[in-house]
């Protein structure tokens, strides 16, 4: 079996018992891309030398007898909004083709200090705004299932790279759905965690309430030991809480005997597939026959919280944009004649026409007249959701529903009809309203062969419970761990 | 819900060209006519997690970057300092 079919843990376990070296390991993912990634256009930037370097340092280490952390030697993609050192972070977008981040992100700082081997920078929708990864300034990433169909986004570069088997691990960001849309579509793992555990320090901002950096991989195993490793508060994020985490993945346990999961009536509405909602009840028959008791439960608030999302997520985009002015970085245009017409300019020019709407909409809701009528209710109606979640968990451990209503679509299916694409996201957005974790599995294939996921959603701070039940499944199914047969 | 495109456009320095105000003004409307319908509730309660407290750090003064290393990233330099068009006449 060639190298880039194992996953994180396993590669661990075998760089460790020296059957294999950290540079063999970045040579077999480097090669790998550069089969593959001509179809799957994954990645932005390459930093293969770096990688190479990083690794034979990580070989000295282990020759020298050094104790390596589960992460040493282990090859991870980077989503291109995390800012990342003398390395380009372009966002995918024109305005930052040519930043390059004089810092890292913190999460950077943390993978760094366990020897991680940067493997580069993937694509992504504009500063993280869509679900296809279509908008990006420079490609379209395709899915590894089957090239014509969209990745999902906006982390789709993330998933896609897993999936293809050219990185083993990655870290992506959700701000609505970003890291479990693409990772249903793509057929591998991805948590989002609660809001406040891992640092945005470095992470380049969309809707800062709402914003979380998780990982993704193609075991529940390989998603834990990177979470583990960037969780935790952090100085440089007022945002992140003040507490201790465990090791995620030390303990993991598949034993789920006597776990009440509940099943949002909700979220298994019309809007929903027949076939996705077929693959995720037959997956809570899974999880009833490992020993959960299955309830179903109503949170009756869900149908507005993909209207309270698009409205906070956009009057908070419209204002964190405001930066990308053409004064101290990024692109500026080379026309004007006035220190306005530069920034009106800069920002027509550098900006793609979804992150315009976004802005536009976000400057609407807030704007004189209409702000009681639209933010101020969103923030309310954010609240309801809060409790109506809270409420559930005082009788569920976990809350299963659909990652997706459907399977991935073509690429240039739903392009430019904003409302067809938003509608991808009506099952995630309220765990990012709800600050709360949730982590997408897949669970079957559709009838076009695509895959289909499973959303795993938990109270705050529940990732352990959270990644037990993810862990439960895939060891009832059988791994769920195999690289997409590229078509 | 009727949009003043180029207005909101003023407001958020973009410059949209006038074949395209007709798209832009469709898009942003139909957006809001999905996102309108939200329930009246009551404004009663605040966001903040008790259990999770946040903290601000020390106010300190710390130096973490030098100015060139920020300044390479800038359009246009000159004597250390970002280069604008002229604002004061």
């Amino acid at each position: 079996m060639e190298l880039y079919n194992f996953t994180a843990t396993e590669l661990s376990d075998m760089l460790k018992e020296k059957k294999v070296s950290a540079a063999e390991i970045t040579k077999a993912f480097t090669d790998r891309i550069d089969a593959v990634d001509d179809k799957i256009n994954a990645f932005v930037t390459v930093t293969k030398d770096l990688a190479l370097a990083k690794a034979e340092e990580v070989d000295k280490k282990l020759a020298a007898g050094e104790a390596l952390s589960d992460l040493a030697g282990i090859p991870i993609a980077i989503k291109d909004n995390i800012c990342t050192k003398d390395i380009l972070t372009t966002c995918s977008s024109k305005m930052l083709s040519e930043f390059v981040p004089p810092y890292n992100a913190t999460v950077i700082e943390k993978l760094n200090s366990l020897d991680y081997v940067p493997l580069g920078k993937v694509n992504m929708d504009e500063f993280a705004m869509g679900s296809s990864c279509e908008t990006s300034y420079f490609k379209k990433t395709s899915n590894p299932h089957n090239t014509e169909y969209v990745p999902g986004g906006s982390s789709g570069g993330s998933a896609a790279c897993v999936s293809a088997g050219e990185a083993p691990l990655s870290l992506g960001s959700d701000t609505g759905g970003s890291i479990r849309l693409p990772s249903a579509y793509c057929g591998v793992v991805g948590l989002k965690p609660t809001y406040s555990s891992v640092s945005r320090y470095g992470l380049i901002a969309f809707a800062s309430s709402l914003d979380q950096i998780g990982p993704i991989g193609r075991s529940v195993s390989d998603v834990a030991m990177l979470y583990s490793a960037i969780c935790g508060k952090d100085n440089k994020d007022a945002t992140t809480a003040n507490r201790e985490y465990a090791d995620f993945k030390a303990d993991l346990s598949a034993d789920i005997k006597g776990k009440v999961i509940g099943l949002p009536k909700e979220y298994f509405s019309d809007g929903i597939s027949d076939e996705v909602k077929k693959n995720v009840m037959s997956a809570s028959k899974v999880l009833e026959e490992n020993g959960a008791v299955l309830k179903e439960i109503s949170l009756p608030s869900t149908d507005f919280a993909l209207n309270a999302y698009y409205i906070i997520s956009s009057a908070e985009a419209s204002s964190n944009l405001a930066r990308f002015d053409g004064v101290k970085y990024g692109f500026r245009a080379k026309d004007y004649n006035s220190l306005t017409e530069m920034y009106e300019n800069t920002r027509s020019e550098g900006f793609g026409d979804e992150v315009k709407r976004r802005i536009l909409l976000g400057t609407f809701v807030l704007s004189s007249g209409y702000y009681d009528a639209y933010y101020k209710k969103a923030k309310l109606l954010q609240q309801r959701i809060l409790k109506e979640f809270s409420g559930e968990f005082t009788s569920c451990d976990v809350i299963l529903t659909p990652t997706a209503p459907d399977t991935a679509f073509k690429i240039g299916e739903n392009f430019g009809d904003p409302l067809k694409m938003y509608a991808a996201d009506i099952c995630t957005t309220t765990v990012n309203i709800a600050g709360l974790p949730a982590i997408s599995l897949p669970c079957g294939k559709g009838a076009n062969g695509m895959p289909i996921g499973m959303q795993l959603i938990g109270n705050k701070f529940s990732e352990q419970n959270l990644l037990n039940t993810a862990y439960c499944y895939e060891k009832a199914v059988g791994e769920f761990n195999t690289v997409a047969s590229i078509k | 819900m009727k949009v003043d495109i180029m207005h909101i456009a003023k407001l958020s320095r973009l410059k949209i060209e006038e074949e395209q105000i007709p798209k832009f003004e469709k898009d942003v409307e139909n957006i809001l006519s999905m996102v309108q319908n939200l329930p009246e509730l009551d404004d009663n309660g605040a966001l903040i997690d008790p259990d999770n407290p946040m903290t601000l750090r020390e106010d300190k003064a710390e130096q973490n970057f030098k100015r060139d290393e920020l300044l390479k990233n800038a359009p246009a330099t000159k004597a250390g300092c970002v280069v604008v068009p002229k604002v004061v006449e």
